[in-house]
C-alpha cells in the first residue's frame, strides 16, 4: 500500500514513485484507490493525471472513474461537470459506475438539474438503480421542487424499485409546514404505501412524520409516543385499533394459496402425499370446526427437563378450558410407547382433544395451517416456529402479507421463560399492527432502531397522531 | 497528418479494440511529449526547482484537444441495437475495472440480456470472465509444457540415440482401454446394476444440468475404470431432452459406444420394485451395510438452491425403498450439507462393493466437511465422555447429559 503525496508532485517526482513501485504497472490504480481512501486534495489527484496525459496522451477510464470518486466525495461540482464533458466526448456511452458517482456528485450541489438529466440519460440505457432515484428526489425536495420529486418517486414505484426509508423521510422532511392539499395527499399515500407493504418506519423517520403532520397550517394536529395496550386501545385518544381479520374474500384467497403453493408446491410428495392429504381432509371435514389447533411435536419440545408428552398434556389440559374444540397434530411415531411418549397418558389425551397423526417423514406444520384456516376466522393455533419457511413458499408478495397478517391474529406463541413452572400462552393480537387512519387519526407503529429486521417482529411502540 | 487522424478517429469509434492497443497507437502518433518528459526528468534530476508552476488542469486540455475534431465529425450518436449497446456496456464495464469477459459472443451476449435481473446480469458476466481467465491459464500452461517437451526433446535427441530392447510396443492407452471395455462388457452381462434417474430436468437450471452431466461423465469413467465396475443404468432419460445434448457435447460420438444402459424407461419397468433403493440424503432411514443384491438409484440432480426433498418425493411416490449414507455415524460433520456430488457417490458405491469398509469409502467425502472419523460407535464415544464427565463432575451432571443425549437422538429421529 501507497501513501499519497500531500502535495502536487511534478512528472519526474511521479516517475521516481512509479519505478519504486514494486508492481508499476498498476501504480495508477493502487495510488487513485488510496487517494480516495484518505480523502487527498484534488490537485494532487490533478497532477498525477496531468502527468498521465503528458507522457502517454490519454487517461484510462478506469483511473478517470476514480478521480470522478474523489470529487464526488470532495463536492468539487466543476470537476465533476468537467470530467462528464470529457468522458462524453471520449467514450461512447458511460457505464453505471460512473452515473452513479456522477448523479450523485451533482445532485448534492447547485447543478442538481443536470442530475435529473444525467438520469434520463441512465433510464436510455438500463433501469436506474434506486440510489440514483434516491439522489434525484432528493435533491428536487432540497429545492423546494416537491412536484417533481413526487413525479419521480411514481416512476420509481413503476419500475418495480424500493424506495429508501432516507426518500420518503425527505418528502416528509422538506414538505413541513405547507399548506397544500395536493402535497398532503400525496403524503398520506406514503403512509398508506407504509401500510399496504406492512413497513414500519424507524425513530427518526416517525420523527419527520410527526414533525410534518404537526406543522400543517390550521391542520390542528397532534402527534403522541405511545404503547398500545393488549386490549388494542390507544391510551392517548381512547381509539380501538383495527383487529388483524381479512375479509371473506382475502380469507378464502389465502386458504387456497396456502393449498395450492405450501401443501402442494411443485409436487404433493414432497411434504406429503396424495392419499394422506386426502385422509386428513375428510378428517377435518368430518370434525369441524375447530377452536385450537395445536402442533403437538413443538408444543413437546416446551421444556427440556420434562417428557415430551408431559409438555403435550400440560398444554392440552391448560387450552381445554373454555370448553374449546382442540386438535393436535402429531406424527405416527408419538404413538410408539416410547420413553418419551407413554401411551397412558396419550389415551387420556386423547379423550379431551382430537389427534391426527401425521406420516413420520410428512410436514405437520401443512396440516396446521390447512386446518385452522379450514375451521374458520375464529380458530388460532399454537406453535412456536415463526413459519418463515412457509411464508417464503407463497408465490407472491401480496399473498404474503396476508399470511403475515392473519398469522399475527391467529398465532398463540408460548413464552419460552424456563424458570416458571407453568406454561406460559400469549394469545394473538387483537389488533392490526400497521399504519392505520381513521381520517381525523393516525396510528403509526414504529420500530426503535433502524436495524430490527425480522419478519416475525412486530414493533410494540407507536405513534397516535389525532386531529383536535 | 490528415491520415493520422483518420486512424484515431477509427480508433476512437471502434471502441471494441482493447484499450492497450490504443496506448500503444498514441504513444506512436505523439511521441514528443513522452521523450521530452523523460528528457527532462533526466536532466534535471533533483535541481527542479519547487517554484516552477505546475498547470494542473493540463490534462483535461489533452484529454479534449485530442479529440476535438473526432467530436465534430461523429455525427449525433446513432440509437444502437440492444445487442450492440449490451456490447458497449459490458466493454464499459470491463474498461472500469469490473470482472467482466474480455470476449463475449453473441449467444452469450443475449443470455446476458435475458437475465431478470441487475444481480443475475453481474453474475452471469462474472461467470464468463472466471471461464476465460480459466481457459487462458491453460493455454499458457499448454504452451509451456510444449516448451517444456521440445527442449526435453532437443537434449535427447544430441544424446545418443541406442535403442532400447522392449518385448512391448508402447500401445499403453489403447490396451488400457480395451481392457476396461472388456470388463465394461462384462459388467453389462454380470455386474449389479446401478441406476442413475434423470428424471430432474425440470427440477434444474440449464447450468446445474450441464454440471449435473459434467458429474455423470466423471462418474461413468471411474466406474470404468475400476475392477468390478456397475451395470450404469442412465433411466429416464428423454432423447430431445437437455441431458442428452449435454451429454453429445461431451461424449461426441463416443455418445452411442458407450458400454452402459441408457433407456426413456422407468427403473421400476425394469427391476423388480422390491430391489429397489433409492439413496437420498433426505430419507430418514440410514444405509447399514451395502447390499449386493439391492439395485440403487441415485438421482442425477445438482440442487443449487435449496430444494430438500425432491427425491425423498419421487421415492415416495413411486413407494420405494429409501436409504441415507451413513455420514453422522461414521464422521464428525462439520460443516456442508450431506448431498454429495454424483462422482463422490460413485467412488464410494465403487469402494463399499469392493471391501465394504465404510470408513475406506467414506474417504471420498470432501475433507472440509468433516472433521474427522469417528473411531468407534457414536454411543460407546458418548458413554466414555460421560464416564469423564462423572469422574470430573460429580453425579448431576451426568443425568443432565443423559437427559440432553436423549433429546438430541429423538431430535435426530424426527427429522
Amino acid at each position: 500500500n501507497v501513501q499519497p503525496p500531500e502535495k502536487p508532485l511534478q512528472a519526474e517526482e511521479w516517475n521516481r514513485l512509479r519505478e519504486s513501485f514494486r508492481s508499476p504497472e498498476v501504480f495508477e490504480e493502487v495510488m487513485f484507490n488510496s487517494m480516495v481512501r484518505c480523502n487527498s486534495p484534488i490537485d494532487v489527484a490533478k497532477s498525477l493525471l496531468t502527468h498521465l496525459a503528458k507522457s502517454h496522451g490519454d487517461i484510462a477510464y478506469s483511473l478517470l472513474v476514480k478521480y470522478l470518486a474523489l470529487c464526488v466525495q470532495q463536492g468539487q461540482t466543476s470537476e465533476i461537470r468537467d470530467v462528464y464533458d470529457i468522458m462524453k466526448v471520449r467514450f461512447k456511452i458511460i457505464e453505471s459506475g460512473a452515473y452513479n458517482l456522477l448523479i450523485r456528485g451533482l445532485s448534492n450541489s447547485d447543478q442538481w438539474r443536470m442530475a435529473l438529466t444525467l438520469l434520463e440519460e441512465v433510464k436510455k440505457i438500463m433501469i436506474p438503480s434506486r440510489t440514483n432515484y434516491e439522489s434525484c428526489i432528493k435533491a428536487a425536495s432540497r429545492h423546494q421542487e416537491l412536484n417533481l420529486a413526487f413525479e419521480l418517486y411514481h416512476e420509481m414505484l413503476t419500475k418495480d424499485l424500493v424506495p429508501t426509508f432516507d426518500v420518503l423521510q425527505a418528502l416528509f422532511d422538506f414538505s413541513r409546514g405547507m399548506k397544500d392539499a395536493e402535497l398532503q395527499k400525496e403524503l398520506f399515500g406514503i403512509l398508506l404505501y407504509l401500510r399496504e407493504n406492512q413497513i414500519y418506519p424507524h425513530k427518526t423517520f416517525m420523527w419527520s412524520i410527526k414533525l410534518w403532520f404537526e406543522s400543517i397550517p390550521g391542520g390542528n394536529w397532534r402527534g403522541h409516543l405511545t404503547n398500545i395496550k393488549d386490549s388494542g386501545q390507544c391510551p392517548v385518544c381512547k381509539h380501538q385499533l383495527e383487529d388483524s381479520n381479512l375479509t371473506e374474500e382475502e380469507y378464502s384467497n389465502l386458504r387456497e394459496r396456502i393449498i395450492r403453493d405450501v401443501i402442494h408446491g411443485t409436487d404433493t410428495f414432497r411434504k406429503t402425499s396424495p392419499q394422506e392429504f386426502e385422509a386428513f381432509q375428510t378428517f377435518v371435514e368430518n370434525r369441524l370446526p375447530f377452536d385450537i389447533v395445536i402442533d403437538g411435536l413443538n408444543v413437546s419440545h416446551m421444556k427440556p427437563k420434562k417428557m415430551h408428552c408431559e409438555n403435550l398434556f400440560d398444554a392440552v389440559n391448560h387450552l381445554a378450558k373454555n370448553n374449546a374444540r382442540l386438535l393436535v397434530l402429531g406424527r405416527k411415531h408419538m404413538l410408539s410407547n416410547s420413553s418419551n411418549w407413554k401411551r397412558e397418558v396419550m389415551k387420556e389425551m386423547q379423550n379431551k382433544a382430537d389427534f391426527f397423526f401425521a406420516e413420520n417423514i410428512s410436514e405437520d406444520d401443512a396440516f396446521l395451517l390447512y386446518a385452522t384456516l379450514r375451521s374458520g376466522k375464529h380458530c388460532k393455533f399454537v406453535t412456536r416456529d415463526f413459519l418463515r419457511d412457509h411464508k417464503a413458499c407463497l408465490s407472491d408478495s401480496r399473498t404474503r402479507h396476508l399470511f403475515r397478517k392473519w398469522q399475527r391474529g391467529h398465532q398463540i406463541a408460548i413464552s419460552s421463560s424456563v424458570d416458571r413452572k407453568r406454561l406460559n400462552f400469549l394469545p394473538p393480537f387483537r389488533y392490526d399492527c400497521v399504519v392505520q387512519t381513521t381520517g381525523d387519526t393516525w396510528h403509526i407503529p414504529y420500530k426503535d432502531t433502524f436495524d430490527e429486521k425480522y419478519s416475525y417482529e412486530v414493533p410494540r411502540k407507536w405513534l397516535c397522531i389525532q386531529q383536535k | 497528418m490528415q491520415s493520422a487522424n483518420m486512424l484515431l478517429k477509427k480508433i476512437v469509434r471502434s471502441s471494441v479494440l482493447p484499450f492497450a492497443a490504443q496506448h500503444g497507437m498514441k504513444k506512436d502518433l505523439l511521441p514528443l511529449s513522452r521523450t521530452l518528459s523523460l528528457s527532462l526528468c533526466l536532466k534535471q534530476d533533483n535541481s527542479c526547482s519547487p517554484s516552477e508552476k505546475l498547470d494542473l488542469d493540463a490534462w483535461k486540455k489533452v484529454m479534449k484537444s485530442g479529440l476535438q475534431e473526432v467530436s465534430e465529425t461523429v455525427p449525433e450518436r446513432k440509437e444502437l441495437s440492444t445487442l450492440a449497446a449490451a456490447r458497449e456496456m459490458v466493454e464499459m464495464w470491463r474498461i472500469a475495472g469490473r470482472s467482466v469477459p474480455e470476449n463475449i459472443s453473441e449467444e452469450q451476449l443475449k443470455t446476458f440480456i435475458e437475465c431478470p435481473s441487475k444481480s443475475a446480469k453481474k453474475k452471469y458476466l462474472r461467470f464468463l470472465h472466471i471461464k476465460e481467465l480459466s481457459k487462458k491459464n491453460d493455454k499458457r500452461k499448454m504452451n509451456e509444457k510444449r516448451e517444456r517437451r521440445l527442449e526435453t526433446q532437443q537434449e535427447r535427441a544430441s544424446e545418443t540415440d541406442e535403442t532400447k530392447s522392449n518385448s512391448f510396443v508402447c500401445l499403453w492407452s489403447k490396451c488400457m482401454d480395451r481392457a476396461y471395455s472388456w470388463r465394461a462388457a462384462q459388467s453389462m452381462i454380470f455386474g449389479q446394476p446401478l441406476v442413475f434417474d434423470m428424471s430432474y430436468e425440470e427440477d434444474m437450471s440449464i447450468r446445474e444440468v450441464a454440471n449435473t452431466v459434467r458429474q455423470l461423465v466423471l462418474s461413468e469413467g471411474c466406474n470404468r475404470r475400476s475392477v468390478d465396475p456397475f451395470h450404469l443404468h442412465f433411466c429416464n432419460l428423454q432423447d430431445d431432452s437437455l441431458y442428452c445434448k449435454e451429454f453429445i457435447k461431451h461424449y461426441r460420438e463416443a455418445w452411442g459406444k458407450l458400454l452402459i444402459t441408457a433407456t426413456d424407461q422407468c427403473y421400476t419397468e425394469i427391476f423388480p420394485k422390491d430391489k429397489l433403493v433409492y439413496l437420498t440424503a433426505d430419507s430418514p432411514k440410514v444405509m447399514k451395510t451395502f447390499d449386493h443384491d439391492k439395485i440403487y438409484i441415485i438421482g442425477s440432480m445438482v440442487d443449487k438452491s435449496i430444494k430438500t426433498g425432491v427425491s425423498l418425493a419421487r421415492a415416495k411416490r413411486l413407494g420405494l425403498e429409501t436409504a441415507a449414507l451413513p455420514l453422522e455415524k461414521y464422521l464428525l460433520w462439520n460443516s456442508g450439507a450431506k448431498n454429495l456430488t454424483l462422482d463422490q457417490m460413485m467412488h464410494i458405491l465403487l469402494t463399499l462393493k469392493d471391501t465394504g469398509d465404510w470408513k475406506k469409502a467414506l474417504e471420498f467425502v470432501p475433507k472440509r466437511k468433516y472433521c474427522g472419523f469417528v473411531n468407534k460407535p457414536v454411543h460407546e464415544l458418548r458413554k466414555t465422555l460421560n464416564l469423564i464427565n462423572t469422574l470430573k463432575l460429580g453425579k448431576k451432571h451426568e443425568e443432565v447429559r443423559k437427559q440432553f443425549a436423549k433429546n438430541y437422538s429423538k431430535k435426530l429421529m424426527q427429522k
